[in-house]
C-alpha cells in the first residue's frame, strides 16, 4: 500500500482523471473531497460491505434454519 | 371490532395484501407500511415493508418488500444480540427518519433497532455494522451505517449457542 503524507488542500492523484483532496483535517477525522468520472463508482467502504451483505442476506432462507435460530434465541 | 365470521374473507379480499417470500399472502392495514425513502444499500428502489412477526419464530422478525414478493430480510432488533448496542445514526439518516438529532437517537421509545441476519453454509451472522432503524411514530426507516463503533456486518449468531458449555 502506498502510504503518502498530505497536509490539508493537498491532493493525491490516481490515474488521468481521479483527484482525492485533503479539504480539512479535524482531530478524529478528515474531510476528503474526489473527483472521479462518472463511470467510476465512489462509495465509502462500510457502504460497499452492506451492499454485499444485503445481497447475501436476501437470499432465501431454509425454514428450518430459521426455526433453529429462533429456539436458540429463546433459550439464551 | 366485531364481524360475523362468514364476512371475515370478503372483509380481507378487501384490504390490501401481498404476497410475501415466507408466509403465503399477508393482509394488511396501509397504516403499517414502513417507508424506507432511500431503499436499502444494493436496493435503492425498494421504498415499502411490512414488518411481519411469527408467534413460532420471535424475537425474529421478517421485513418484506411489498413491491417484491421474493424480497423478504430476516431481522433480530440488535438488542437481543447485543444488550450493550450502541446506537449511531448519521445526519443523512436522522434526516431520512424524520428525526432532528437535537436529543442522541436511543433506542427503545420511538426507535426500533432491528439487525439484518444472514443465514450462510459458514454461519448465521447478523449485521450490526447497519442496522435498520425505523421511527415508531411516522413508520419511516433506514439501513443506518454506524462505521465508528467497530461493529461487524458479520456478527456470528447460532453455532455460537449451540455449542456445549465447557
Amino acid at each position: 500500500m502506498l502510504v503518502v503524507r498530505r497536509r490539508a488542500g493537498q491532493s493525491v492523484l490516481i490515474g488521468d482523471d481521479i483527484e482525492i483532496q485533503i479539504t480539512e483535517i479535524g482531530p478524529t477525522k478528515v474531510t476528503l473531497g474526489i473527483k472521479a468520472p462518472k463511470t467510476v463508482a465512489v462509495m465509502r467502504a462500510e457502504v460497499k460491505l452492506t451492499r454485499e451483505q444485503n445481497a447475501a442476506a436476501a437470499e432465501a432462507v431454509p425454514p428450518d434454519s430459521l426455526a433453529k435460530l429462533a429456539s436458540a434465541l429463546r433459550l439464551r | 371490532m366485531a364481524r360475523p365470521i362468514e364476512h371475515l374473507e370478503q372483509y380481507a379480499s378487501q384490504m390490501p395484501h401481498c404476497e410475501t417470500k415466507y408466509f403465503g399472502t399477508a393482509v394488511y392495514e396501509d397504516s403499517a407500511v414502513l417507508q424506507f425513502p432511500a431503499g436499502l444499500p444494493g436496493f435503492e428502489s425498494e421504498a415499502r415493508f411490512l414488518l411481519l412477526e411469527q408467534p413460532g419464530q420471535r424475537p425474529l422478525a421478517f421485513l418484506q418488500s411489498l413491491a417484491t414478493p421474493g424480497l423478504c430480510f430476516v431481522t433480530l432488533p440488535a438488542l437481543s444480540i447485543d444488550p450493550s448496542y450502541e446506537l449511531e445514526v448519521a445526519e443523512a439518516d436522522l434526516d431520512l427518519l424524520g428525526l432532528d438529532g437535537r436529543s442522541p437517537p436511543r433506542i427503545g421509545g420511538e426507535l426500533l433497532c432491528l439487525a439484518i441476519v444472514t443465514v450462510a453454509e459458514t454461519g448465521i451472522t447478523a449485521n450490526l455494522l447497519a442496522p435498520l432503524v425505523i421511527n415508531t411514530r411516522n413508520l419511516r426507516g433506514a439501513q443506518a451505517i454506524a462505521p465508528s463503533r467497530g461493529y461487524s456486518h458479520q456478527h456470528p449468531l447460532g453455532e455460537a449457542e449451540e455449542a456445549p458449555c465447557s
